[in-house]
Formats: C-alpha cells, sequence, structure tokens
C-alpha cells in the first residue's frame, strides 16, 4: 500500500470528535421513566438468541469510523497491490569539480543540490528514482528506478569531482531513461548558456554563485639525477588578493633523513597565470597547498616522484665500423640514454645489422645504389619528424620488408615492420647521412618512441579531462585501479584511454602485478574559473506529465465506494433505533 | 397542584364523600364456598339446585317434597363492610413529586372518607418493609412512606399481609409494570366486595416529552435503554401504552373491579369529581 497524498490521512483525525462524540451520546442526560418495557420494540426474531441489536449503538459507531476511514484513503490517494503508485523521477547532477565550491556559509553547491533534489522527489512524489552524473563519461550514481530512499542516501555520498564536460549527452541519455513526456530535472551551479542545446523535457537548476578563486592550474615535476623540479602555475580568476602563499612540503627521498617546507609567495597578474619552479634534492612526495578558498580543491596538489627513465642502447655484432662509430657518436651526446649496464625496468633498444633480429637494423646489402633525391617521406610517422634529407647522400641497398618510411623511387630507405622493428637501409661508409642534421634527429626520434612505446604511463601527472595514455604490451592482461575502483584495460600497445573521472592515484596492473602509477590532478582551470556561476531555475520547455500533478494516475475509487456503503449502512442502523 | 401531601385539601374533601359501597349480594361460587353466617339476618336471594358440597341445612325441604328435586336456599350474608386500601410503594410510583403525592392523597382520602363511614379503614403499604397499620395511624404512615421498593406490586403482593375478604378493596397503583394482568387483577379481587384499581399516572407516563436523545432508566430495575425520542418513537410508546391500559381494563373487568385512571395534571378535587367519581360518591351525611 503506498499513498499518493499522505497529508490526507490528516483526516482520521476526525476519528478523535466522533468517538468523543459517540461516549458523549452514550452518557446523556438519564430520563427515568415508570415502565421501561412500553419502551422497547419487541424483536420477535431476537427471542431465540443474543439480540444484536443491543449494539446498535457500536456498530454505528464502526460504520462511522469506516467511513472516515473510507474518506481519509482516498483524501490519501491510496494505491493497492499492483495500483499502487509508482512515480519515476530521473535526476541529473553535474559531476564536475566546481560543484564542491563553497559558498560563504561554508555549504557547498553539491550540498545544497542534495536538499533541493530531496525536496523535487517529496514534491513529485516520486516512489523511484534514477540518479546520474554527467561528465566526460556518465555514469549512474542510483538505479535504474532505484527505491527514493536509496537513491537519495547514494546521493549523498556522491562526490562531484570531475572534469568540464559537456552535460547534453547525459541529459539525453536521462530523457531516454525518463521515457517521452517525463521530465528530466538537472542541478548544476550554472545557468544554460545561450549556445548550450537542453534537450526540451529538462528543468534546468542552477544553485551556483559567482565568487573569485585562486586555483593551480598545472603543476609539474621532473626528476633528474636526485634533483626534483616542481614547476606551478597559479592563476586568479575574479576579485582577491594579487597576492598568495602557496606552501610546498617534500617529503624526505630515499636517500635523505628529513623533508623540507618552502612557503612562497606569488604575485598573481589581472589575467593569465604565474609560474613558480622550485628544485629540491632527494625529495620523496611533494605536496603544494594553496589557501582555502571558494574551491579548496583546486589549491592542493601531491606530486609523487617521476624519474625520466633512460633508454637501454645495445649495438650488436656484426655492425660496420662506419655504422657503429656514427652510433657511438651519437650516444655518447644523446640524453637519457644508458649503455652497458641495463636499468630494471627501462626499454631496450637493440641496434643491429641488416637481417638481424634487432629492434633496427641498420645497413645495406648488395647491390648498393646511391640516392642524392629526390626522397619522399612519410610524413604521419612519428619516426620521421623533422628530419631534413636535403643535401643527403644515401647509398641503399636491396630493399627492407615493412611499411616504407622514406624512399627514393623503387628503392625503399627507411622501413617499419608491424611489430615495430625498423630497417634503416643505408650503408654509412658510402652515404653522408650521419653528418647531416638529420642523423641525429632520425635517431632521437627512434630514442624517443622506444621511450613512448615503454610499458606504463608515458606520463606521470596529469590534469583533470586529460586522456590518460598508456602502453601495454600484448599477451598480458592489464588493469586500471583508482579512486572509482579497478577497470580493465583492453588493447596493446600505445593506448588513450578516456580522461578520468576523478582525480586521485591511478595504477597500472598486469596480472595483479603493480606496473606504472599516474597521479591525477584535481586541476581543471575551467572549473576553477567560477565567474560564471549562478542560480537559475529553467522550466522545461516541454511540460510532461509531471505538470499535470495529480492527474498522472486517477485516484482509485473504492474508498468512495466503502464510504457511500459505511454511510448507507449507518444510516440504515440508525433509523431502526 | 401541590408536589406534596395536601392534607388540608382532602380534609376539605372528606365531609362531602362517602365510599361506594357494593350493592350486589356476595356470591357464592358453586361447589367451592360452602355458605355460611347462617341466623336471623339471613336473607333469602334465590334458589339454586344443589351441588355436592353445599351445607344440607340450606336444602328447602318444603320445595324437596313439591318437586321432588334437591333445591337449595341461597341467602345473602349480612356482612360489616370494611375499606381496605393497598398502596403501591415501588420507585415508579415517585416518578415525580406530584405522582407521589397524588397516590398519596388518593389513599389517604379513601381512608379518611371509608373512617368516616365506620368502615375500620387498613392500609396496607406496598413498600421495602411492609406493613399493615389501622385507623388514625393511616395518617402518619401515609405522611412518611417513601416509594422506594424495587419490585412492582405484583412483587410485593408476596410480602404484604394476607388481604382481608368481605371489604371494600381499593389498590392503589400506576400498574406500569410487566406482569400477568389477569392473575394479578384477580389476586386483588379475591375476597374483596368490591375492587377499586386506581391508576395514578404521571403526565410523563401518560404523554412523555421527546425532541431529544435519552437515556431511558426503569425506575424500579434500573435497567436502561437509550432512545432518540422521535416522534415515531413517541407514537410507538403511545401505542404500546394504550394496548396496556386496554389489557389491565379488561383484567380488571373480569376480576369484577373498577379501574379508575387518574392523571397527576388534576388536582384532587378534580379526580375526584372525574374519574374518582366511581369510588367516592357525593354526598357525605349518607
Amino acid at each position: 500500500m503506498s499513498f499518493g497524498l499522505p497529508w490526507g490521512l490528516l483526516a482520521l483525525g476526525a476519528l478523535v470528535p466522533l468517538v468523543a462524540a459517540y461516549f458523549l451520546r452514550r452518557r446523556q442526560k438519564p430520563v427515568v421513566v415508570s415502565a421501561l418495557f412500553l419502551w422497547r420494540t419487541p424483536r420477535p426474531r431476537a427471542e431465540g438468541g443474543p439480540r444484536w441489536e443491543r449494539f446498535t449503538r457500536e456498530a454505528s459507531l464502526l460504520l462511522e469510523v469506516l467511513a472516515v476511514l473510507a474518506a481519509a484513503l482516498y483524501l490519501a490517494d491510496v494505491r493497492l497491490g499492483e495500483t499502487a503508485r509508482r512515480r519515476h523521477l530521473v535526476l541529473v547532477v553535474d559531476g564536475s569539480l566546481s560543484m564542491s565550491a563553497r559558498s560563504p556559509d561554508g555549504k557547498t553547491v553539491l550540498e545544497r543540490v542534495r536538499m533541493e533534489a530531496a525536496k523535487r522527489v517529496e514534491d513529485e512524489r516520486a516512489t523511484h528514482v534514477t540518479v546520474l552524473a554527467s561528465g566526460a563519461s556518465p555514469h549512474v550514481v542510483a538505479g535504474p528506478e532505484a527505491d527514493a530512499s536509496r537513491a537519495l542516501g547514494a546521493l549523498e555520498s556522491f562526490e562531484s569531482r570531475g572534469p568540464d564536460h559537456d552535460v547534453v549527452p547525459t541529459l539525453l541519455w536521462a530523457q531516454e531513461l525518463a521515457g517521452p513526456g517525463k521530465r528530466v530535472h538537472f542541478f548544476t551551479d550554472a545557468p544554460p548558456t545561450e549556445d548550450t542545446v537542453v534537450p526540451p523535457a529538462v528543468r534546468w537548476t542552477a544553485l551556483g554563485r559567482s565568487q573569485g578563486n585562486v586555483a593551480l592550474v598545472s603543476a609539474q615535476r621532473r626528476d633528474e639525477g636526485g634533483r626534483a623540479t616542481v614547476t606551478l602555475r597559479v592563476a586568479r580568476f575574479g576579485a582577491g588578493a594579487s597576492e598568495v602563499e602557496a606552501r610546498v612540503r617534500a617529503a624526505p627521498g630515499p636517500g635523505a633523513r628529513e623533508g623540507t617546507e618552502r612557503v612562497e609567495r606569488v604575485a598573481l597578474p589581472e589575467e593569465g597565470a604565474a609560474t613558480v619552479r622550485l628544485t629540491f634534492r632527494e625529495a620523496g612526495d611533494v605536496e603544494v597547498s594553496l589557501p582555502d578558498d571558494a574551491l579548496p580543491e583546486d589549491g592542493r596538489v601531491r606530486l609523487p616522484p617521476s624519474p625520466v627513465m633512460p633508454v637501454a642502447v645495445g649495438l650488436t655484432e656484426g655492425l660496420s665500423p662506419a655504422s657503429r662509430q656514427a652510433l657511438e657518436r651519437f650516444l655518447a651526446v644523446s640524453p637519457d640514454v644508458a649503455r652497458g649496464t641495463p636499468v630494471a625496468g627501462a626499454p631496450v633498444l637493440s641496434v643491429g645489422p641488416a637481417r638481424a633480429e634487432a629492434r633496427v637494423t641498420l645497413g645495406a646489402e648488395a647491390p648498393l645504389r646511391t640516392f642524392v633525391g629526390p626522397f619522399f617521406t612519410e610524413k604521419g610517422s612519428t619516426l620521421m619528424d623533422d628530419v631534413q634529407l636535403a643535401g643527403v647522400r644515401w647509398t641503399a641497398g636491396a630493399n627492407p620488408p615493412g611499411r616504407p618510411l622514406v624512399t627514393a623511387g623503387e628503392a625503399v630507405l627507411v622501413s617499419e615492420e608491424e611489430g615495430g622493428r625498423l630497417h634503416l637501409n643505408v650503408d654509412l661508409a658510402r652515404s653522408n647521412l650521419q653528418r647531416t642534421t638529420a642523423w641525429p634527429v632520425l635517431l632521437g626520434n627512434v630514442v624517443r618512441e622506444a621511450r613512448r612505446l615503454r610499458e606504463g604511463f608515458p606520463r606521470h601527472q596529469l590534469n583533470l579531462g586529460e586522456a590518460l595514455p598508456v602502453v601495454t604490451e600484448a599477451g598480458a592482461r592489464y588493469a586500471l585501479s583508482g579512486p572509482m575502483g579497478k577497470k580493465p584495460v583492453f588493447g596493446a600497445g600505445a593506448l588513450s584511454l578516456p580522461p578520468p573521472t576523478s582525480p586521485g592515484h591511478y595504477v597500472l596492473e598486469r596480472d595483479g602485478t603493480e606496473v606504472d602509477a599516474v597521479e591525477v590532478l584535481a586541476l581543471d582551470a575551467r572549473e576553477s574559473d567560477l565567474r560564471g556561476r549562478g542560480s537559475a531555475d529553467v522550466p522545461a520547455k516541454e511540460a510532461g506529465e509531471d505538470v499535470a500533478g495529480n492527474g498522472g494516475q486517477e485516484r482509485a475509487r473504492w474508498p468512495l465506494v466503502l464510504l457511500l456503503a459505511a454511510l448507507l449502512a449507518d444510516f440504515y442502523v440508525t433509523r431502526k433505533v | 397542584m401541590s408536589t406534596r401531601l395536601d392534607e388540608a385539601e382532602v380534609a376539605r374533601l372528606v365531609p362531602g364523600l362517602t365510599l361506594a359501597l357494593p350493592r350486589l349480594p356476595q356470591r357464592g361460587r358453586v361447589g367451592e364456598v360452602r355458605a355460611s353466617s347462617a341466623g336471623s339476618a339471613m336473607e333469602l336471594h334465590d334458589f339454586r339446585m344443589y351441588q355436592p358440597g353445599d351445607d344440607l341445612r340450606q336444602v328447602d325441604w318444603n320445595a324437596v317434597a313439591r318437586t321432588g328435586d334437591l333445591v337449595l336456599r341461597v341467602r345473602q350474608d349480612e356482612v360489616s363492610p370494611r375499606a381496605e386500601v393497598v398502596l403501591d410503594g415501588s420507585r415508579s410510583m415517585a416518578l415525580s413529586p406530584r405522582k407521589a403525592a397524588a397516590a398519596r392523597e388518593v389513599a389517604l382520602l379513601t381512608v379518611e372518607v371509608g373512617g368516616r363511614q365506620g368502615l375500620s379503614p387498613t392500609l396496607l403499604w406496598g413498600g421495602p418493609r411492609s406493613e399493615r397499620v389501622q385507623g388514625l395511624a393511616c395518617r402518619a404512615a401515609l405522611r412518611g412512606a417513601e416509594f422506594e421498593a424495587q419490585d412492582d406490586l405484583a412483587s410485593a403482593l408476596g410480602r404484604l399481609p394476607p388481604l382481608r375478604p368481605c371489604g371494600v378493596r381499593v389498590v392503589v397503583s400506576d400498574f406500569l409494570f410487566e406482569t400477568d394482568l389477569e392473575a394479578l387483577c384477580a389476586r386483588l379481587s379475591r375476597g374483596a366486595s368490591a375492587l377499586f384499581l386506581v391508576q395514578v399516572l404521571d403526565v410523563e407516563d401518560l404523554e412523555p416529552t421527546g425532541g431529544e436523545g435519552a437515556r431511558l432508566v426503569d425506575s424500579e430495575s434500573g435497567v436502561a435503554l437509550e432512545e432518540l425520542l422521535t416522534d415515531s418513537v413517541l407514537a410507538a410508546y403511545a401505542r404500546r401504552f394504550a394496548e396496556h391500559q386496554r389489557a389491565l381494563r379488561s383484567a380488571a373487568v373480569r376480576a369484577r373491579g373498577t379501574l379508575l385512571t387518574v392523571s397527576t395534571a388534576d388536582g384532587l378535587r378534580a379526580q375526584v369529581a372525574g374519574p374518582l367519581r366511581a369510588l367516592f360518591v357525593a354526598g357525605g351525611g349518607a
């Protein structure tokens, strides 16, 4: 049993005067008579047993109580069994970080949204609620069609910390969940802009407030040789202090005894951002915090160590002296390259002669031909970035397998196989490639690509809203665990995962073993800018069934029938008295 | 109308009234009652055939010789008349002070008039403590009489002293109780030369007030009945009351009695001049 209008049960209060009147009537003034038998109506049919007519008053009371009960049930819009009222309401909550902004009274926008959502559920007399959180990847907070109390409970534990995003796809999804003719209630912190195409069934409720904010818009850390370099960009949005103190605390690293704590005074320009660069020796996690303001979340970051992993290069036997000499000359000056002792976890780049089982082959097999141009380069390949072959005399041999990257006529000078093997079809003894700028650029691209294809995260600090790049190897099972739980990662090679929906620490696991970690920082300049926020209540363009109020479902009529029957029976009973 | 015993009014009425004594002789019942009181005072009244059990001394042997049948002389006794007043002491008689006063006044008037006629009036009081008083004590008894018996007259007769025969018997009651009226009247008339049933009714007994709900409480048993005193309910009461009166009157006639119904709406003088005219005959000098 459910009630569409529980206030109708207040009609049960009529029972109090009814029962009181009954007892008052029972205690009415006694009148002494000489012969009571003359007042009694003979009841021949009652002679055989107890006279139920003695309970006429009680029967009248019971019938009147029944009538009041029926009236209360009708007013309360009672629903029984299959006809029990089922009213579905779809709520969409903005999942962006700015929903955590606090007004001067200390309440966040999300807290206001929770209260407004509860009020909306009560006003709409919803029995089932679906709560969606908008975002780059919208998700269901409660439901679909969860019990109203459970849905509101789930909304209480929901945290809005996502990046800036387009809400329209979420609203369209919500509209489909609600069904045709039903309204969707969207709660956010800013009124819709003119170019926002709001679906017609959406009621847009903005509960934000325009206010100033100081935020970190980016934070990067780079570790080289025991020295950590932290680069911060601090911006001021709107009115506020022209200077802010950034507190930076570096935990002690593996080789350090104690950490470091600094307070940097940062002068904030009117527009743009101020950049601060700090260095620390043997530092562990570095935590940066700005004074609390409207949105404290965007003023705090934690930067774990992010060492640059060198690429281990190995030269195999069989390389020509010219090739070896050219390679060693490059490796001698190339940064982040290690030779000799292999570094644990570092990518390995092996270079060998033509036909060798190396990642990169260098050499040419007869018959040899020399080309001075024109050279045709595959511009779409990152290996060929900025490689200028003008003035190069290139002596090549037989065409190597794989996809051509550089050709000269029919000859394939550089090719790449499917697995990533690179073939440099060049005889450096007869070419001048190693003496041109194209040589270090080409090898630099090869080393960079090798580093990029290292298993794990190419970047270890990301801002909210940025896609998450990750490199996986074929044949292994990967999973990404983070604040929102663990998700499998499908595919092999260099992948770009959707932007994380929440800031925090994300770990890449291969077959249950941690491979790499990345820190997603709660930094999003568009979310930190609270100047465009405000409050508004834009009604839906289409009037759904919700507007019809009680007309959505007709009241049950059986209480009225019961009421009428009780009144008639009461009339009949009292008439006999 | 006074709500208490108006002795002055009674005293004013007594000189001009006499009790209506029975003009018909007391008849013996065939085969049931032996004729008595033989002597010079006996006066021949009638003849009839002998029935077993009759006194053989009353056989008219001359008639036997003439007719060959056993002919019996029926003689009228010359009795010494008495007045006996039975007053119902049940609570219903005190339904209103006026009703109680009217009952006392009728009883007192009967006693006074009977005493003035030399009928040795006796008062039988059917109250909680039944008693019999005679002569001047009757007045005092009536003054202090309270109607507090929780049963009706039919039940009270069981605890009263035995009624004395050969007297004028006046029973003052409202006769508003459920009983076998035939049996009651027969018992009251037994041995009496004349029986007067004086029914004293209150205005509320005759025409109860309606218009509202009431918790009707029986004056004697205390049993309650809730009623909305609508016109239909009052009409039903009036109908049942009329049926009761008819039954009572019929029972009185069968017992050779006279039912006299008086209303408390009338004063004692009006009652004497009206309904009680059959009991009190004008002409105190007689």
